[in-house]
């Protein structure tokens, strides 16, 4: 089954690349993965504590690089999430999309490689795979990119080159230094890890993962390349992509290394705090509609780290919950923008005006704009709201001051959001420049899907809470049981 | 004409719209003289025409015999009678036969009525609470406007705060509330409000009678044009204007009939005119100031956006913004309702090929509307030239500059600064035929 | 001396006036002692306004009645009487304008033809163009200016 969802777009994109079909093979290829990622959902075990569906094959031992595959509750819904968005981008992209052929077939190659990264449960496999997103990704931007795309894709490949450097770096010392060596996930011998060699090891899974996310001060990269990517493009990026850095970091910072990971928590919430006050304040004063979405994820991003600091098992469920709810989001957001900008010929903020006028505006267009802006805010009856609500909820107790600041900064998201509304959907059209082509039946459809998930999720949010609990209790159980330790010890050492 | 003569007698004209002095001084109109902008406004003169046929027939309704009902419910439920009411200026019978056709109700108009948009044959009431209907609040708007922005010339405005309007009008209430106790109680306690019931009941009438005019006026022009007889925009204007001199005598009156017997409120006796109780009122009114309404904007009167005198008002059609037509809470979207179910088929297919076609025809059709508007506008001007000043052709140089001081200071209202309207003028957008 | 009505009826040019003094029933005030000055419209004047305005207007009396009384004012006024005034009060109730020198005898948009005609009851001016009651907004249109910015 895994193993499909990871080949099946592979092979097709390479079926794309040779010549084969167009259009409608790829939305048939970015469908099958969907449907058996919401089969897997049938099958799930909800109470089992470990990987389910393991696959096992022996590939080059000698170097222990395995292909071993499994899923649990965060790799479920990660996914469902990528196999949704990569179906909802290409649905996004235009019909006139030059050399469509290649395009759909980067779009198919990336997302085989992401499932083969959400499902991995050997690191130097999942170092294969994460690496093998750049290179479609880095195309993709550079060659459907605006203007500075050649910047942008160029500026985002030395993060992340340098993001790989740093993983790589820990993968081989966590090789080295293990005994038995293994790249194999469950079989890491943690407790042959000295305190300090742990805490090393997850700064440079942090510094990795937090390229990737990103996470400030590591940010600097997204705004151009969020920015200057085609509105698909920027789809996956922020709706999936980002997601490899906060499941790495959930996969092999927090659950690899509890121990380390509940030493750094508080700077880690104070951290996360930060990211999200300045992820808004930064929006604030953007006059870009796409680049104030882009910065809005970094604050959302900031909001996953705090809860991933706390680790309780409210918190780690609201930050599964949240890289869901971030994804659809954020994909909404970058389709709802790029419609306006493919209708309006401009992102401007100063230009936009009074696009919910009924008969010569874009008045669905800018419904969902306001959902999705609202979706964003936190407002509650939508996903946003349950996944900041169960972070917050989760991480009070042990980091009040950091909630407090990131529950301030959901209102400085609602500033921005608001400042984004009023000045795009409404006030009035200018006589003389208004005259935009209407939104087309095809290019509401990704909207209004993406809009459906984000109600339900907010109306029911169990169907989306139920999957991670199981993982969020027994990791949160693992860092509490470390911390009691410490504490135990600390109180030897001082009587 | 031979109009060029004031260019070659006067320096050229220093005002904002320089260009557009010179033009009406050539006898031409606001509106520039294109095939497209013709075909603009006739066909909207058309579409105009047909729900003006039924907006006069039910004002006067409402004014001679709905008249101070405090609960009008049916007051847009016309009797048949009002549909057979003979047009004075259309017809054999005509005072003055202006349109070659009809007297009685325009035979599209009865057809709408009576199947509508479903184009189902339907109790008129549902038609009518579906709103498949001809929308009389438009034409209530602007005799709301009318009544509201008094004293714009004329005697009638004085007349009605006058004792003996209150005397005629206290016998024709006295005469409606008679056998129903409880409005004989209810003018007992509120006799001032049924006196404004009746001030209104009277615009109602002045407004009627000024559209019983212009709707076989709008008929014949647009029978011109389909003729081949009616080739440019300032022979529309003339059009109009020799339309204005020709009923401008046309008497304005108010009457009521209770239990088939007349009570006169405002008599043919007292010589009100309609050129200045009617028209003149009705293009101040309606063209220029209207009210500000909501929807567009949010206004904000303590920050003095809204002008502090009523003459400065500046919401009507010529300065209206008809994007948001169709947004919720604007008035004259109801207008560009009624007029889309009359429209000419080669304004059909004109729209069809601009814009998003079928999809924003309304406000397509409100720009032309906008245009057309600007010529009648221009109609009363030049109108209004010709009964107070001089030919466009007068040899001397003194009343040819008079002339241009009238023309320049009609002009100026579109170019004050105040209140942001030169900015809501639309005279200069109309000058351009993209904008659309 | 023969009356207002009597010089109007011998006068060449004059027959749609006397046409329409009588269809308003206008006759019995012009003969009587008044006095009243006139500014009497000639045919050609009529002949000005385009078709159908008169026909209205014969058609419809107190509005005839109306347009006529503009034309008269109340007094024996010749033009060195007038040249006083910059605008006088009609029978109507509505203001007429004057201009007047030395040369120049204008009352509102008519030129003075023939002025200071002397009848037993009043005054005649024989007048090119049969005026009209400017309303109260004709002044504040030709007055008003733009402020010198608003040329930008």
């Amino acid at each position: 089954m895994l193993s499909l969802l990871i080949g099946l777009p592979m092979v097709g994109s390479l079926g794309l690349f040779l010549g084969l079909g167009g259009r409608r093979l790829a939305i048939v290829l970015a469908g099958i993965p969907l449907v058996i990622s919401l089969l897997l959902f049938r099958d799930f075990d909800l109470q089992a504590t470990g990987m389910q569906w393991l696959e096992h094959r022996d590939w080059i031992p000698q170097l222990g690089l395995n292909y071993s595959l499994g899923l649990d509750g965060l790799s479920l819904l990660m996914l469902a999430l990528n196999g949704l968005i990569t179906l909802i981008a290409i649905l996004t992209t235009e019909p006139e999309v030059k050399r469509p052929n290649l395009f759909y077939g980067l779009i198919l190659l990336m997302s085989g490689a992401v499932n083969g990264a959400f499902t991995t449960q050997n690191l130097i496999l999942f170092f294969l795979f994460y690496e093998l997103v750049l290179i479609p990704i880095y195309l993709l931007i550079s060659i459907w990119g605006s203007n500075k795309r050649d910047y942008a894709a160029i500026k985002f490949l030395i993060y992340t080159a340098v993001s790989a450097v740093f993983l790589l770096g820990a993968f081989l010392a966590i090789y080295w230094i293990g005994d038995p060596h293994s790249f194999e996930l469950a079989e890491i011998p943690i407790s042959d890890f000295s305190p300090a060699v742990q805490t090393l090891l997850l700064l440079a899974l942090i510094v990795a993962f937090g390229i990737k996310m990103p996470l400030i001060p590591f940010h600097t990269w997204l705004p151009d390349a969020y920015g200057e990517s085609s509105a698909p493009v920027a789809m996956l990026l922020g709706g999936v992509l980002s997601k490899l850095g906060t499941y790495g970091l959930f996969r092999f910072g927090l659950q690899l290394w509890p121990q380390a990971w509940a030493d750094l928590a508080g700077i880690l919430a104070w951290w996360g705090a930060v990211a999200v006050l300045s992820g808004a304040l930064a929006a604030i004063a953007q006059k870009d509609i796409k680049r104030m979405v882009a910065y809005s994820s970094i604050g959302h991003m900031g909001y996953i780290l705090l809860g991933m600091a706390a680790a309780t098992p409210i918190s780690l469920t609201g930050v599964m919950v949240q890289m869901v709810a971030h994804g659809l989001i954020l994909a909404l957001l970058f389709d709802l923008v790029g419609l306006v900008e493919r209708k309006v010929g401009t992102r401007d903020l100063d230009v936009l005006n009074g696009l919910l006028n009924p008969l010569r505006g874009l008045p669905g267009i800018s419904a969902l704009l306001i959902l999705g802006g609202m979706a964003s805010a936190g407002i509650p009856g939508l996903v946003g709201f349950v996944a900041e609500f169960l972070i917050f909820q989760g991480s009070y107790s042990d980091f009040p001051l950091p909630t407090l600041i990131g529950i301030l900064g959901t209102g400085l998201t609602a500033v921005y959001f608001v400042i984004l509304l009023n000045r795009t959907c409404f006030g009035k059209l200018d006589n003389r420049t208004a005259y935009y082509p209407s939104v087309q039946g095809w290019e509401r459809i990704p909207g209004l899907i993406l809009a459906g998930l984000i109600l339900w999720f907010g109306i029911q949010p169990m169907n989306l809470v139920k999957w991670p609990q199981q993982l969020a209790f027994t990791l949160s159980t693992q860092v509490a049981q470390t911390h009691t330790v410490i504490l135990a010890e600390a109180s030897e050492v001082s009587g | 004409m031979t109009t060029t003569l004031a260019a070659t007698k006067l320096p050229p004209s220093t005002h904002p719209f320089a260009e557009i002095v010179h033009r009406l001084e050539a006898g031409g109109s606001m509106l520039p003289d294109t095939p497209e902008n013709l075909m603009q406004i006739i066909g909207l003169y058309k579409a105009y025409a047909v729900p003006m046929d039924f907006y006069w027939r039910d004002l006067l309704y409402i004014a001679e015999q709905v008249f101070v009902d405090p609960l009008p419910f049916f007051k847009f439920i016309i009797p048949e009678e009002y549909l057979k009411l003979a047009n004075h200026y259309a017809g054999e019978s005509a005072d003055l036969r202006i349109w070659r056709g009809i007297d009685t109700a325009h035979p599209e108009l009865l057809e709408f009525m009576e199947k509508g948009e479903l184009k189902r044959k339907l109790p008129r009431i549902l038609h009518h609470l579906w709103h498949d209907r001809i929308n009389m609040e438009f034409a209530e708007e602007c005799m709301r406007a009318m009544l509201w922005h008094r004293d714009m010339g004329g005697l009638l405005d004085p007349y009605m705060d006058s004792e003996e309007y209150k005397q005629n009008a206290d016998r024709a209430i006295r005469a409606y509330v008679q056998g129903n106790p409880l409005l004989q109680g209810l003018y007992k306690l509120f006799p001032d409000m049924f006196m404004e019931l009746c001030r209104q009941a009277t615009m109602y009438s002045v407004l009627g009678l000024f559209w019983e005019v212009m709707a076989p006026v709008f008929f014949e022009m647009s029978d011109l044009y389909d003729e081949g007889k009616l080739t440019t925009v300032p022979e529309a204007m003339n059009f109009l204007v020799n339309g204005i001199f020709a009923v401008a005598g046309r008497p304005i009156y108010h009457r009521v009939r209770i239990r088939g017997e007349w009570y006169d409120i405002v008599p043919k006796s007292k010589g009100f005119t309609w050129l200045y109780e009617a028209a003149f009122p009705y293009v101040e009114a309606v063209f220029y100031r209207t009210s500000p309404f909501r929807g567009t904007k949010s206004y904000n009167a303590q920050a003095n956006q809204v002008p502090t005198n009523q003459l400065d008002f500046h919401y009507g059609i010529l300065y209206a913004d008809k994007f948001p037509v169709a947004s919720a809470g604007i008035p004259p979207t109801l207008l560009h309702q009624d007029m889309y179910h009359f429209l000419p088929q080669y304004l059909v297919d004109y729209y069809r090929q601009h814009c998003r076609g079928e999809e924003d025809m309304l406000i397509q059709l409100g720009v032309s509307f906008q245009r057309s508007m600007y010529n009648v506008t221009s109609a009363v001007i030049q109108a209004g030239r010709a009964a107070f000043l001089y030919p466009l052709d007068d040899p001397n140089p003194r009343h040819l500059m008079m002339n241009r001081r009238y023309f320049e200071g009609q002009l100026n209202r579109f170019a004050r600064p105040e209140y942001g309207i030169r900015e809501a003028a639309r005279l200069t957008y109309i000058q351009d035929q993209n904008y659309r | 001396m023969p009356d207002i009505v009597d010089i109007a009826v011998s006068v060449e040019g004059f027959s749609t006036l006397v046409t329409a003094v009588k269809a308003a029933n206008l006759v019995d005030t012009l003969k009587s002692p008044g006095p009243f000055t006139v500014f009497a419209p000639t045919d050609a004047a009529f002949a000005k306004l385009p078709p159908g305005t008169i026909t209205t207007l014969v058609q419809n009396i107190p509005q005839l009645t109306r347009i006529l009384c503009y034309h008269v004012i109340p007094g024996r006024l010749k033009k060195a009487d007038l040249a006083k005034f910059q605008s006088v009060g009609s029978v109507e109730g509505s203001p007429i304008d004057l201009t007047i020198d030395k040369e120049t005898f204008e009352v509102n948009n008519a030129t003075v033809l023939q002025a200071d005609i002397e009848a037993e009851n009043g005054i005649i001016h024989v007048i090119d163009t049969v005026i009209l009651m400017r309303p109260h907004w004709f002044w504040p249109i030709m007055n008003s200016t733009l402020p010198t910015s608003a040329g930008a």
